[in-house]
């Protein structure tokens, strides 16, 4: 049996890893898979693993299941940008429409804590408007819950997250101060500072998960960062706050089992049209695990993948899918940016990717399309500045070599922009099998004209702040996406959503969804926060409800 | 190596010009040596230059911080100006005078003293404008974060202080036979612990603003805007109020401070090692942790009020 | 192209708090990839290295980097993207037909191998695919264009990039755990990092009017 994450689960025997110490471990309770547990969750990133740490706390019996690796980040992950892809889904997905999204690490881990282990800990909040795009901002769908009701747990998740933000922010009513004060910033923050401040915005440093102090968990330490930059590849010293190194050891503290290496194939529905527990691969064979509710957390192209692999005789559509919903309004979001060359030494390889940021086009509405969008301040490292060289400029050769060698003297702002839920765009299965025997998911994404306008806009506008800090030899990546949402969207009618305000699905009361899955809507930031506020509040309602029996 | 280091010459220059003013120093005192007074003809005198000896000490503990702490932050600047190589050298000088006046017997001001402290305080004012500098032309000026990790605003008070507290030790020793030790027409004791009092304070914030920076994430951060509040607030009730034959609280906490500007030296090298890699990352951590040198400067301002404390004690009048 | 970090080497801070285990284990196996193809035939292998030094041409006085003994360990080890565009086949298909079919357009236009073509003619050839141009039955309806953009392009540059040699050309600070980075100001460094860079000799920069690369 070798020690390789990737090869041999971890989680295992009473024990799983402590992330904290080298070679540590923890103790585990481990349920039998005959055991009846009170919930199986599917997926252990922004979603899955704080539902599973406050479900345990609130005295469920939990198994959260991942199909990737327990890694340990103090021993595991080297200073490597090809290595640690290992962090990604590299799993094979069919991407295809007239603007195919890339996948990958820009959008879907791997690993227990999922994409939080190589994401670029932006923790923003939404503006509150956009809980009601239809109603107020005439476009999209309304989000069946209130706004205060989300700033309240954005409130906790930011505390448990220890999330590192300014003393003020800029935008949006008032909130209590992070819990941790910003970083400092580095050169290429500095530039998105001073080309916002010429263009007459206000910028801010962005709100990071990531620690500016030590941090005392109650199972460990996390120092604070060391700037290294290589957070999107893994952080090897545990200053990053992914679910890994915060609700996964409370999930634990808990009591809730976390299996590593386990991919859920498929939910098991029984006679009564309920589901009755899940069937995964681990170690080579195919398990069931009984379960009293199954909670579906495995992003926007997991879920509708798992919900849709599931069907039965009774649900021949998929699960939930009674509104045709599944896998439909995948939305993701726009990624464009503009780089240039400066005169002095940036180095942006230094300290978090995003430093500053810039939510002037998400507060203001003097624009003529939909949606808002921010910007930040960018570090690619070596092979990501390649590709973005080779794809955005089209440049190989010794054009390439040369214009690589200007690495120390670059700059670039990279956007973050809202797209617009479109039921055409959408995850089904194609006949193609993965390594498991699982059908694959076919991702098919257009940009309709609202993005495409959006995306102009911003580019424009990062392009006049770049120029204004004196940046040379500017150039756009016009093509480039990130984050996913929207294939089993939220809402208050059956007709037109697959889950309703708790997560739950409609369909089939102990089925239910805890990720970006559910967003009616996208906006112009980031989504792992809100994912982890609704995931918290997913777990107050499903006490709320226990305890008057309606569960 | 960074950007900018100060040229060789520059650091020899630092260090020539200590080992010139403390060799001048030594000269000078050899000359005065000459003529010793009888002590009977100055019932007054032992006390003053008790005084002044202990205000010599305050001001040498407070330069020795500032010497290793500029040292470490000019560095992590990179010297990326010329004129960042200043308060190694006056800080310098002023620990050499403070030895020298510690040593010192003698009643009367000496003149190098005096020069070098001026000095100090000189190069704490022109330091204090770079700062403030430094932070207003960053983006969003003297926002929260730029006070965080520009140049540190209350910094170069240390060597401000320094300088002060060494120049009032020299007025004090200066006093002429018979007569209460006075500053400015006012008494000395009094001056000296209004100054104390306002060093305190401004220590506090800064110590507090770097703390908050650090988000308290240790209960005992919180030592240094706790305690040395309630000195700086027995302090300026010497300073104003009342004149009193004891201040045992007062001298208990201020002795309390003295040891906690020692134990946060302590404390802050537990913080190094809390850092990742620890000593074995000494390179960054020495940089971007909790700085060593920083926590004597309460122990300094702190004698300094001891020292006032003695002061009022001697002359209960003034 | 002269070098502009001089004496900069990454692998020098091996043993520095700037590296830790793990990464010395993963460099070191970078370092020591097996030089012969596991995927690639012998004549797909000839077609690949020539591919692979106009994708990424490499200076004469210097040990090259063997771009394509990552490319067959990638395809060989089966190490994915986590995506695939739907008009391409798997990556070891598309690799097989694309070199395949980049030989037979060799053919077609200048009547010899790809191999034998001149740096010029190969280039060519290289840009048409890059626009779409190839329409050869070789590439048995796989899109010229996606298999240079989606293939040849990432896999090629991506090996570049990802080895040490490429670290010290462009100046990257290179692996950096424990030890992180203290200065991140603009024009600010610690002493560990590339030093200042020596200012570029090639004609493009200074062509634009910079005041100084370096």
């Amino acid at each position: 049996m070798t020690d390789d994450p990737r090869e041999s689960p971890r989680a295992a025997r009473g024990r799983a890893p402590d992330v904290f110490r080298p070679g540590g471990w923890v103790p585990m309770r481990e349920f039998r898979d005959d055991e009846l547990v009170d919930f199986a969750v599917v997926g252990t990133g922004a979603g899955g693993a704080p539902l599973i740490a406050r479900l345990a706390e609130s005295g469920f019996s939990v198994v959260g299941l991942d199909a990737g690796p327990y890694y340990r980040p103090l021993e595991d992950f080297a200073s490597d940008e090809r290595e640690q892809s290992k962090l990604y889904w590299l799993d094979e997905r069919i991407v295809e429409g007239a603007n195919p999204i890339v996948m990958g690490g820009k959008n879907s881990g791997k690993a227990v804590g999922g994409s939080t282990v190589h994401f670029a800990m932006v923790s923003l909040r939404f503006r509150p408007e956009w809980f009601r795009s239809r109603s107020l901002l005439g476009y999209g769908a309304d989000w069946p819950v209130d706004w205060r009701e989300m700033w309240h747990y954005y409130g906790i998740a930011e505390q448990a997250l220890r999330i590192a933000g300014p003393v003020h922010y800029p935008w949006g009513p008032w909130r209590p101060r992070y819990p941790y004060r910003a970083h400092e910033l580095n050169g290429a923050a500095e530039l998105l500072a001073r080309g916002a401040e010429a263009l007459g915005m206000r910028w801010t440093p962005t709100p990071l998960a990531t620690v500016s102090a030590p941090r005392a968990h109650d199972h460990g330490r996390s120092p604070p960062c060391v700037y290294r930059g290589f957070c999107r590849f893994g952080c090897s010293t545990n200053a990053k706050q992914s679910q890994l190194v915060t609700f996964i050891p409370r999930a634990l503290a808990a009591g809730a089992e976390i299996r590593d290496l386990a991919m859920v194939g498929r939910i098991e529905v029984g006679a009564d049209g309920r589901v009755s527990g899940v069937h995964y691969h681990r170690e080579g064979r195919w398990h069931f695990q009984r379960a009293r509710h199954v909670v579906v957390a495995g992003y926007a192209i997991e879920t509708p993948r798992l919900l849709l692999a599931s069907a039965t005789d009774r649900y021949p559509n998929g699960l939930a899918n009674s509104s045709g919903l599944v896998g439909r309004y995948l939305m993701t979001q726009s990624n464009q940016a503009v780089f240039g060359t400066m005169a002095q030494e940036v180095r942006w390889y230094k300290g978090p990717p995003s430093l500053a940021v810039t939510e002037h086009w998400n507060y203001d509405d003097h624009k003529d399309f939909f949606g808002g969008y921010c910007w930040m301040a960018q570090g690619p490292l070596p092979v990501e500045w390649a590709t973005i060289q080779t794809s955005a400029r089209g440049l190989w050769g010794q054009a390439l070599r040369d214009a690589m060698e200007k690495y120390n003297y670059q700059v670039g702002l990279k956007m973050v922009g809202e797209m617009l839920p479109d039921e055409r765009n959408r995850v089904t299965l194609a006949e193609e099998k993965d390594q498991y025997g699982l059908r694959v998911a076919r991702i098919h994404y257009s940009w309709g004209a609202n993005d495409k306008a959006l995306i102009q806009h911003a580019l424009d506008q990062m392009q006049m702040s770049l120029e204004a800090v004196g940046a040379r030899d500017l150039f756009r990546q016009e093509d480039d996406t990130n984050h996913l949402a929207g294939t089993a969207r939220m809402g208050t009618d059956p007709a037109s959503s697959v889950v309703n305000p708790d997560g739950r699905s409609w369909d089939i009361p102990n089925l239910w969804v805890c990720d970006g899955s559910v967003f009616p809507t996208t906006g112009g930031v980031n989504p792992s926060l809100t994912i982890t506020s609704l995931a918290l509040r997913m777990a107050d309602r499903i006490r709320a409800l226990a305890a008057r029996s309606e569960l | 190596m960074s950007s900018r280091q100060p040229p060789a010459a520059l650091l020899w220059a630092t260090l020539g010009a200590v080992v010139i003013g403390g060799a001048g120093l030594a000269l000078r005192s050899g000359r005065r040596a000459a003529r010793p007074l009888p002590l009977a003809l100055h019932p007054g005198r032992s006390s003053t230059v008790r005084a002044a000896r202990r205000l010599n000490r305050a001001a040498g503990v407070l330069a020795t911080s500032v010497l290793a702490d500029s040292a470490v932050e000019h560095y992590r600047g990179s010297f990326h100006n010329r004129a960042m190589i200043a308060p190694l050298i006056s800080g310098g000088l002023s620990l050499v005078v403070s030895l020298h006046g510690n040593a010192d017997k003698r009643a009367g001001a000496h003149s190098v003293r005096d020069a070098v402290y001026a000095l100090a305080l000189l190069t704490g004012l022109i330091g204090t404008a770079f700062h403030l500098y430094n932070v207003g032309k960053k983006p969003g000026g003297f926002r929260w974060e730029n006070l965080f990790y520009g140049a540190p605003l209350g910094a170069p008070a240390a060597l401000l202080l320094s300088g002060s507290t060494g120049y009032l030790a020299e007025r004090v020793r200066d006093t002429p036979r018979g007569r209460i030790p006075r500053i400015a027409g006012f008494p000395a004791g009094r001056t000296v612990a209004a100054a104390t009092a306002l060093g305190l304070l401004g220590t506090v914030a800064e110590a507090g603003l770097l703390h908050f920076r650090g988000a308290f994430n240790d209960p005992f951060m919180f030592a240094p805007v706790t305690l040395p509040p309630l000195s700086a607030l027995c302090m300026a009730n010497a300073a104003l109020g009342p004149r009193r034959r004891q201040r045992w609280l007062t001298r208990a906490l201020l002795r309390l401070t003295v040891c906690l500007g020692l134990a946060g030296v302590g404390f802050h090298l537990r913080g190094i090692n809390r850092q990742m890699g620890g000593w074995h990352n000494v390179r960054q951590n020495l940089l971007n942790g909790p700085p060593i040198p920083a926590p004597p400067s309460f122990s300094g301002l702190a004698l300094a009020g001891l020292a006032a404390l003695g002061l009022m004690e001697d002359h209960p009048d003034g | 192209m002269a070098e502009r970090y001089p004496g900069y080497d990454v692998l020098a801070k091996r043993n520095t708090p700037s590296w830790n285990a793990k990464t010395r284990e993963v460099i070191d196996a970078r370092l020591a990839v097996s030089r012969e193809p596991r995927f690639f035939s012998p004549g797909e292998w000839r077609t690949l290295w020539a591919l692979c030094d106009r994708i990424v041409p490499q200076p004469r006085d210097r040990a090259p980097v063997p771009l394509p003994a990552y490319v067959d360990e990638k395809l060989y080890t089966g190490q994915l993207d986590g995506y695939r565009y739907a008009q391409l086949p798997v990556q070891g298909e598309a690799w097989r037909r694309g070199l395949a079919a980049l030989e037979a357009e060799a053919q077609s236009a200048c009547g010899a191998p790809f191999t034998q073509l001149d740096p010029a003619q190969q280039d060519a050839l290289l840009g048409r695919m890059q626009r779409g141009e190839l329409t050869n039955p070789a590439w048995q309806g796989m899109p010229c264009q996606l298999f240079f953009e989606h293939r040849v392009l990432p896999d090629i540059t991506h090996a570049y990039y990802a080895h040490p040699t490429a670290w010290n050309e462009i100046g990257f600070g290179g692996p950096a755990s424990p030890r992180g980075y203290a200065r991140m100001g603009l024009d600010r460094r610690d002493p560990w990092e590339a030093p200042r860079a020596l200012p570029t000799t090639h004609g493009t920069a200074s062509a634009q009017g910079h005041r100084s690369d370096g």
